[in-house]
């Protein structure tokens, strides 16, 4: 697994890509011990149902990613042109769209236990014959279950920036935020200790409301990105800095009078369009090939890129150099 | 964090533990049944069903009841029987009326999201074991019966 269709990664990547899977495999280990204990303690708290939920959804991102990356090594054919790129932009969406469809069921679940004031029972459990109070079992798995997110999150997020991949970034920053989940998981269920019923309750609207949040965040990333929203930086704060680089790489050859670029992010890499003018009334082939080669060097990440020769200056292209 | 600030963090965490051990329940009842059944009375529905629960004496009888004679003995309860059919005693213990339900309930009872079923008091040889309803999200009743049960085998 060294190339995104046609396209050869560079060592960095390789790496961040061997890492990344390696990372994922493990998440993907660590999950199911989680969701075997916390299934094992969870009784009859609604925090705990709605946190072991999270956890169940927890297996959507890193398989999404895992599913695209292996996808996007395919290379074009004649039924897909341009690639199996958009695999890691389907696997974001059919993800976000889990979330928050269950999140906003959770919100409903949590309010209305709330509301009908349903008091959750917790009992003892026999460990080789002492018995012990399940909430105590229950803070404790829940606390533990978000320690090895929170650092795998923080690695996952280097790579997907190396990787310029949104679902593992997206995957990075719902882990980051676990600890909130483990917090208010035992946080309601210690309030539960104190007589406190409402305490479960409402801790499970939080994290319900925070699956929704994550939900609805995967989706907007998902939609601007399949609908060709200009190519963003990997945490989608500004227009991808390539852009400008391959503008002002065009307008370095002193024959172009203008040049305007637009990109459109299909996953892993940019298809490119870049539109010159020049000075005089004909070009080369070779000039033209040449200077396609030049723009293209500059990251691995734009190996599609097409240039065209325009009369005018194309409109909603963008210009910034 | 710097150490300044971790001080206080932690005096914080051992003034929780501290008081929850010297609170007089962990987990607690948010009706104080257990409490309350320490001072004076606890509430037990009774509804027929032998071999477990007799009502055709003059005195309730049967092994469940036995068995929470016993517990009340424990906590120093005196016992309010009230006899009555399912649906009727849990739409008290709904209204807080009654603590606890015998009646030679299983671990499959209907009734598991109107009342708190306990771990099936016998070895779990019988199949399906018997339970007890507590009244939902009593913790203290529930876990202090349930240590019961469990301290009352390995005995």
């Amino acid at each position: 697994m060294s190339r995104f269709g046609h396209t050869e990664l560079p060592q960095v990547q390789k790496q961040a890509l061997r890492a990344a899977r390696r990372l994922q495999w493990i998440w993907l280990g660590i999950l199911s011990l989680t969701v075997v204990a916390m299934a094992a303690v969870m009784g009859n708290s609604q925090a705990m149902k709605t946190a072991w939920i999270e956890d169940m959804l927890s297996f959507l991102p890193p398989l999404a990613f895992l599913i695209g990356a292996r996808l996007a090594t395919r290379t074009p054919n004649e039924r897909f042109p341009f690639g199996y790129h958009r695999a890691v932009g389907v696997g974001h969406l059919v993800s976000g769209v889990a979330l928050a469809g269950v999140g906003l069921l959770l919100i409903a679940d949590g309010g209305s236990s709330l509301m009908l004031g349903e008091r959750p029972p917790i009992g003892v459990v026999s460990v080789f014959g002492t018995p012990v109070w399940l909430g105590w079992l229950m803070m404790l798995v829940a606390l533990a279950s978000c320690i090895a997110p929170v650092i795998l999150g923080r690695i996952k997020r280097r790579l997907a920036e190396q990787l310029h991949d949104k679902v593992l970034r997206a995957d990075a920053d719902m882990n980051r935020a676990d600890w909130l989940t483990g917090l208010a998981t035992a946080a309601g269920v210690a309030g539960i200790g104190f007589g406190w019923w409402w305490a479960d309750a409402a801790a499970a609207l939080v994290i319900s409301v925070s699956i929704t949040k994550d939900g609805w965040e995967n989706i907007r990333d998902a939609i601007r990105d399949l609908t060709d929203a200009r190519a963003t930086t990997v945490d989608n704060s500004a227009p991808h800095p390539l852009i400008a680089r391959i503008n002002s790489r065009l307008l370095k050859d002193p024959r172009v009078v203008s040049a305007q670029t637009r990109a459109r992010d299909e996953g892993h890499v940019l298809h490119v369009e870049s539109f010159v003018q020049v000075a005089g009334s004909e070009v080369e082939v070779c000039w033209l090939n040449e200077l396609r080669r030049s723009c293209a060097e500059l990251d691995w990440r734009i190996q599609d890129l097409v240039l065209t020769v325009t009369a005018e200056p194309h409109q909603e292209a963008d210009s910034s150099a | 964090m710097t150490r300044m600030s971790r001080r206080p963090a932690a005096l914080l965490i051992l003034a929780g533990v501290l008081w929850t051990s010297g609170c007089a329940e962990y987990p607690a009842d948010p009706d104080r049944s257990l409490a309350q059944a320490r001072e004076g009375e606890l509430s037990v529905g009774v509804v027929e069903h032998p071999p477990w629960t007799d009502l055709s004496g003059q005195h309730p009888a049967g092994s469940e009841v036995e068995l929470i004679s016993s517990y009340a003995d424990r906590i120093g309860a005196q016992i309010r029987w009230v006899p009555g059919s399912e649906s009727e005693l849990v739409g008290l213990m709904a209204d807080h009326e009654l603590d606890l339900i015998i009646g030679g309930f299983d671990e499959n009872t209907p009734w598991a999201s109107e009342a708190a079923p306990t771990r099936p008091y016998a070895t779990p040889g019988d199949d399906p074991g018997r339970i007890v309803l507590v009244e939902q999200g009593e913790n203290a009743l529930l876990t202090d019966l349930e240590t019961y049960f469990i301290e009352r085998r390995t005995r």
